[in-house]
């Protein structure tokens, strides 16, 4: 189903002045896609871990920077792996204070307060805003994994997903890898005769303010018909939204590399399998973008420790078997990322380059342990965005974590200028 | 390119004018407004200084100052005088190893040139009375949806529309677009939710009243569970130390304790202390370390429930109950929480308290905030409590209740004793307070009998409603046949167009979402909503349309006029009256349209107008730029925040109701203040809730904006005062001579930091460099003259500073105290000694004073910037208030009047 083309070109035609980046984008979207069929395209995986991790023994000696430092306990599963990932020291949200709240504003950044009288807020988070970038060619603009309601006992916070869309309101999550299976290599449960007629219904609506605008703008003059454009680009970019919908319709989904998971699987074989999907949607290019946030109560289940994850984070007051199970759980962390970067190395693009040359895994919390938010675990892997990888880089104390973010979204090619509270992009980052 | 890149410059905030420049260039600029431009005094600076490298010999960086034109009467002129200051302020021209002007010279340069910048600016950016097409900002929306439908929705997830530096009714700054068009659709749904929910409410009489001394049991119940969890810890520590006193285990626990911090440590390896108990055995099961829990309860001993205890000893507990400091239990009866039953409608209600101060309660303490369910949601009015055990009184607080509150977070209300619970800074230091006067903490200083919550009869059916009649609005009768249905929304959208005619097409299309909607299953009810919130999601309802197609500015007709004038006075649609007087044309005359004004100026609805007109004004927003440290102000709270800010609303409403002079913010010997700032200011015989005019003795510092917490707080950081930011804002707001923005590039005072100075010494710093002191001179001045006020607006006569390390502990002997010193002399002005004589000299100021409000009042009613082509408007509007002794009313009848208001 197409957009009437008479409403098309109306649309183009209310002001030529305007119109102009439209068209550009349209134009864009063309020559991107057929460029894309050229470079392997840039991916991304965010890895939220909520209530933090062992200090102690996870982060490396920061008085070994650089590429020769001395692998930590925690981080002993992902040895194989050292040239290819950068531990980040020093990073923190500025703004953010929340003990229980590991992956609320880890994305973003925000203020939670920042507007007065309301007592929560956030802000778009880094993987959307790469989604808006790379999104546009594949079916999933992002796809948002999750823990689902085992996210408050895991130390997330707020939230569906690590995602939080433009304005600032959470983005849903897949709960299960069986669901998260079938929404991406089933075909749809809804008939597509429904599917149309819910577009069919969408654009009936936008179709009436818009006969509305066009009544109200025959009166107007240039002035005045200049301002009330913006309410005509704002349709269109619904317009276009829904047009994306359209275009996915009717194109069948990718053939499931992978076999359909058990159902019931919980902690590290749930992970496991979340891995899998995950890369399973990278490889067959159903998405460029990944959220998943991680759980920590059932995973501590699987691994048959009897500490509660909340007391597990505050192994400081006692050590002992809270100590003890938070660093079982580093491991097994990292145990779970060496396999996942495994799979993205062994998957090949059409030019021979692994998924991994073209992806950056960002794996982190900002919950560092107990209620503490300064000093952000933070570990970025691969070589999508051109990181300078196998490195302990320690940054000066209070680096924003945005300013990784954005060192992030600028290497992918992202045109950010800036994101949450960032200042500038992180140099020694760069490779 | 390089003047898109200027103008972006030049208009920091304002990018969407960058974008309308080119239409509004059609009108020439300089044709009757005088140029900005140099004097061509300082060719003398820039000949010596500059020539030698920028002049027809060398031209360094392609620039000759000598081609300089001294009228900035284009973008591009104006684009390399902006180099020439952007070089010299931030000291990369002259280059250091070159001859430098004197400081002086150069300061006097600077100034010049950044204030012909300012002029240049808005000339450049002048609109020359092109009024941009306006949507309904935030507020206006929702007011707007209250005088249509009654209901009143949450609209804050829409942008604000208050942060581009200019008024919220800017039609340039005002934007849209596709996630806005959705949050539309959605905000229109929830409100016609709620209207038709208010509709099938109406006559439902609701009542209720909670008997509050049946939180006793509760805090009994605490108390013995605390002491009985207690004695058990204690039993279970007692045996485990009895194990390990037992010499078959003295290897075990020597080795035990080798490693542990403490003996609650050894205790949680319990296990491999032969014959110590498990807590479980004592009773202690948790999905947690059970060792833990039995350890803590043993460490919680009657000393740490204290508070508890004492309150069971009160007095009158049998028939209320008292409001407590929160405390490490969880806070019981810190605040009572009256929950609204789900059953109850939307609508007016009222919340009754029938309260008592206790006999040896502080003055200060007799407060009672209030607020909505959810700790963080802060308070929404405060109240003072006025009578006593003997005879207590009833308080009486009205509030809306909307769907929203049907949310089970926000389903309740709260009471609780004033600035104990505004955020936890205030709370632990309120603990640590009464824990430090008796050990136990602050005897409860408020009793109240009951609460009672009731809704309010209705007020009459809202506009919207009404124009629906005729159809059913729910599921249990017959639904409507088309041809009703399209008569309806017709009915329905004129109403909310404001008069316009909505188009044939649009309401045939309504008509076909709604059967589309029903096609696909929806209920009526639900159909109905989705196709009404289209016409709430449609343009003629977002924008104040003032259809012309041609770019002539024609006059308004009534409708519109109508229209204008509520926006501007009520920021809502408006009533029937004035709807009326608009359609019939009656309100074109100047006789009528005056006295609508007055009439609406007299009426409670405005304001609206005088709070959002001040707020932005003055900047009031700065107020909530940061938290007041509850530590070193504990009397700032939010109470008075709020007091405090209502304050300056009260007082410009209280000489718009009077028509008096608006001289009168400068200098008054009258304040407009309810009980808790009374209490706050130190002034008796001021209770209750109510603001009120209240005569001042002859030296007192209060009356006038100088004398206001809110005006003196936002000149702070919440820690210590700003001379700078209070000197920039009264040169700003009272004496219309804005400092330029500052320079961009300077490094800041770094060197500073750590350095003991008492806070004029520090601030004089800035007058070092010439740049600076171009602008400091003048600002500095006024701001030391108002230290006497302290960074919450209370008098002090000396001040301290304290260093700090990195991690904010005060440094041992690095403090210096000193007497404050508030002399000073205004710029090129008269000296002053004091805080009063500065406020007289300030006082003389009425005429620039005026001409700043009458730009204001402008830029707020017309939505576009003032600019150099609206000073005969100005000069008219104070002409015409000078001869009622500047009284307030006469500058918005005077703008009123005008032919800009009047045209499109």
């Amino acid at each position: 189903m197409n957009i009437p083309s008479s409403r098309r070109r109306f649309l183009r035609s209310t002001s030529a002045l305007i119109a102009l980046p439209f068209l550009e984008s349209l134009g864009f979207r063309r020559f991107a896609s057929a460029a894309a069929a050229q470079a392997p395209a840039k991916r991304m995986i965010f890895l939220g871990l909520g209530w933090g991790l062992t200090t102690e023994t996870w982060f490396p000696d920061a008085n070994q920077p650089g590429s020769n430092y001395v692998m930590p306990k925690g981080l002993e599963p992902l040895a194989r792996h050292k040239a290819d990932f950068t531990v980040l020291q020093g990073l923190t949200h500025k703004m953010v204070n929340a003990g229980h709240q590991g992956s609320t504003f880890w994305l973003t950044g925000a203020n939670q307060f920042a507007v007065p009288g309301k007592s929560f807020h956030n802000t778009v988070s880094v993987d959307q805003v790469a989604a808006q970038h790379f999104g546009r060619h594949t079916r999933f603009t992002s796809f948002q994994l999750d823990c689902g309601t085992y996210a408050g006992n895991s130390g997330h916070g707020q939230g569906l997903s690590l995602a939080w869309d433009e304005s600032g309101k959470p983005v849903a999550g897949v709960n299960n890898p069986v669901e998260a299976f079938h929404r991406l290599f089933s075909s749809d449960d809804i008939p597509l005769e429904r599917r149309k007629a819910l577009l069919k219904k969408r654009h009936s609506i936008l179709d009436t303010v818009l006969e509305e605008a066009r009544d109200l703008q025959r009166g107007l003059g240039k002035n005045d018909n200049a301002k009330l454009e913006e309410y005509f680009e704002g349709i269109r970019d619904i317009e276009t939204r829904l047009g994306k919908d359209e275009q996915w319709l009717e194109v069948p989904r990718p053939k499931a590399p992978i076999r359909e998971p058990k159902a019931g699987l919980a902690g590290y074989e749930e992970i496991k399998l979340m891995y899998d999907i995950a890369a399973a949607a990278l490889q067959t290019d159903s998405t460029r973008v990944i959220g998943y946030r991680q759980p920590v109560d059932t995973l501590l289940t699987s691994l048959d420790i009897k500490v509660a994850p909340h007391d597990m984070s505050h192994y400081h007051s006692t050590m002992g078997e809270k100590l003890d199970a938070s660093q079982r759980r580093d491991l097994a962390n990292s145990e779970l990322l060496a396999g996942l970067i495994d799979k993205l190395k062994a998957m090949k693009e059409a030019d021979g380059s692994s998924l991994f040359d073209h992806t950056t895994l960002a794996f982190g919390t900002n919950t560092r342990t107990e209620h503490n938010g300064d000093n952000c675990p933070t570990l970025l892997a691969g070589h999508g965005a051109g990181l300078k990888m196998g490195h302990n880089l320690v940054l000066p104390k209070g680096t924003p974590l945005c300013n990784a973010w954005l060192t992030l979204l600028q290497g992918s090619g992202v045109p950010a200028e800036r994101h949450g509270d960032s200042t500038g992009i992180i140099k020694e980052l760069i490779a | 390119m390089t003047s898109l890149l200027l103008i972006r410059k030049l208009l920091p905030r304002c990018v969407f004018l960058a974008l309308l420049w080119p239409l509004y260039s059609t009108v020439s600029a300089a044709e009757d407004a005088p140029p900005a431009s140099m004097d061509p005094s300082h060719k003398a600076l820039l000949e010596e200084y500059c020539l030698d490298c920028h002049g027809p010999e060398k031209q360094k960086g392609k620039f000759r100052v000598d081609e300089l034109s001294f009228a900035l009467n284009d973008l591009q002129t104006a684009e390399r005088w902006q180099k020439v200051l952007d070089a010299i302020n931030s000291g990369e021209m002259p280059p250091e190893e070159e001859k430098q002007p004197p400081s002086k010279e150069k300061a006097d340069f600077l100034d010049d040139l950044a204030h012909v910048m300012v002029s240049a600016r808005r000339q450049l950016s002048d609109q020359h009375g092109v009024i941009t097409l306006r949507r309904l900002n935030q507020r206006e929306l929702k007011n707007t949806l209250i005088t249509l439908l009654g209901a009143a929705v949450d609209v804050s997830d829409l942008p604000s529309d208050t942060d581009a530096g200019s008024f919220d009714t800017v039609g340039a700054n005002l934007f849209m677009s596709g996630s806005q068009f959705e949050q539309y659709e959605a905000i229109g749904r929830n409100a016609l939710e709620e209207g038709f929910a208010l509709r099938a409410a109406t006559g439902v009489p609701k009542k209720l009243r909670y008997e509050v001394e049946e939180t006793l049991k509760t805090i009994s119940d605490y108390v013995r569970t605390e002491l009985e969890t207690h004695e058990r810890g204690k039993k279970w520590v007692e045996a485990v130390e009895a194990a390990m006193a037992r010499p078959e285990n003295a290897t075990v626990v020597a080795e035990l304790r080798k490693s542990a911090k403490s003996d609650a440590i050894v205790r949680r390896s319990w296990e491999k202390i032969a014959g110590a108990p498990s807590p479980e055995s004592f009773g202690f099961i948790s999905t947690e370390n059970t060792a833990d829990k039995a350890n803590r309860a043993f460490n919680n001993n009657p000393a740490s429930f204290a508070y508890q205890s004492r309150y069971l000893e009160l007095p009158a507990l049998d028939t209320g109950a008292y409001l407590t400091i929160r405390d490490i239990d969880g806070g019981l009866n810190s605040a009572l929480l009256p929950r609204i039953p789900d059953g109850f409608p939307p609508g007016d209600y009222v919340i009754r308290v029938r309260a008592a101060a206790t006999a040896e309660s502080a003055p200060e303490r007799r407060f009672l905030d209030f607020g909505f369910k959810g700790r963080k949601r802060p308070t929404t009015s405060v109240h003072e409590v006025t009578g006593t055990m003997a005879s207590p009184e009833v308080i009486e607080i009205p509030f809306h209740r909307t769907l929203e509150h049907r949310d089970q977070n926000r389903n309740g209300l709260y009471i609780r004793e004033r600035g104990t619970a505004d955020n936890f800074e205030q709370l632990k230091f309120k603990q640590e307070q009464g824990r430090k006067l008796n050990g136990i903490g602050f005897e409860p200083a408020i009793w109240v009998d009951w609460i009672e919550i009731e809704r309010l009869p209705d007020s009459e059916i809202a506009p919207g409603l009404r124009a629906l009649e005729g159809i059913a609005l729910d599921d249990k009768t017959r639904p409507p046949k088309a041809p009703e249905l399209r008569a309806a929304f017709e009915r329905f959208a004129l109403e909310a167009f404001r008069g316009a005619q909505p188009s044939e097409r649009f309401l045939d299309r309504l008509v076909g979402c709604y059967e589309e909607s029903r096609a696909d299953g929806s209920r009526h009810s639900i159909a109905l909503r989705e196709a009404l919130a289209l016409v709430l999601a449609s343009p003629k309802f977002l924008y104040r349309a003032e259809p012309s197609p041609s770019e002539e500015r024609r006059p308004l007709n009534g409708p519109e006029m109508a229209t204008r004038l509520s926006y501007f006075l009520w920021g809502a649609p408006p009533d029937p009256t004035l709807r009326a007087l608009g359609n019939s044309g009656e309100l074109l005359k100047a006789q009528v349209l005056a006295a609508q004004a007055g009439r609406l100026l007299d009426d409670p609805r405005s304001m609206e107008f005088v709070k959002a007109f001040t707020r932005q004004w003055f900047n009031l927003d700065r107020l909530d730029f940061f938290e007041f440290n509850p530590a070193l102000y504990p009397r700032f709270d939010y109470a008075t925040k709020l007091s405090a800010r209502n304050e300056v609303f009260e007082t410009f409403a209280n000489l718009l109701r009077e028509n008096g002079p608006a001289s009168d913010l400068l200098r008054a010997d009258y304040v407009v203040i309810n009980g808790a700032l009374a209490n706050y200011y130190g002034i008796e015989g001021v209770h209750g809730d109510a603001f009120r005019k209240v005569s001042l003795p002859k030296d007192s510092p209060r009356g006038g904006l100088l004398g206001m917490a809110a005006v003196l707080a936002m000149g702070s950081n919440g820690e210590h005062t700003s001379p700078v930011e209070r000197g920039a804002w009264v040169l700003r707001k009272l004496i219309n001579d804005p400092p330029p923005p500052a320079p961009a590039n300077v490094p800041a005072l770094t060197r500073l930091a750590g350095k003991v100075l008492t806070t004029r010494d520090r601030v004089l710093a800035h007058q070092e460099e010439a740049q600076c002191a171009s602008c400091h001179r003048k600002i500095d001045p006024i701001g030391f003259g108002l230290e006497n006020f302290n960074a919450v607006g209370l008098w002090r006569t000396e001040d301290s500073y304290h260093v700090k390390d990195d991690e904010g502990k005060a440094v041992p002997n690095a403090k210096i105290s000193w007497t404050i010193d508030p002399a000073g002399a205004l710029h090129h002005g008269p000296a002053f000694a004091s805080f009063l004589e500065l406020r007289e000299a300030i006082a003389t100021k009425s005429e620039p004073f005026s001409r700043g409000l009458s730009a204001a009042l402008i830029e707020y009613a017309l939505g576009r910037p003032c600019g150099f082509s609206d000073e005969p408007l100005v000069d008219a509007m104070v002409a015409q208030a000078r001869t009622k002794n500047y009284a307030l009313r006469e500058f918005i009848h005077a703008l009123i009047r005008s032919e800009a208001f009047q045209r499109k």
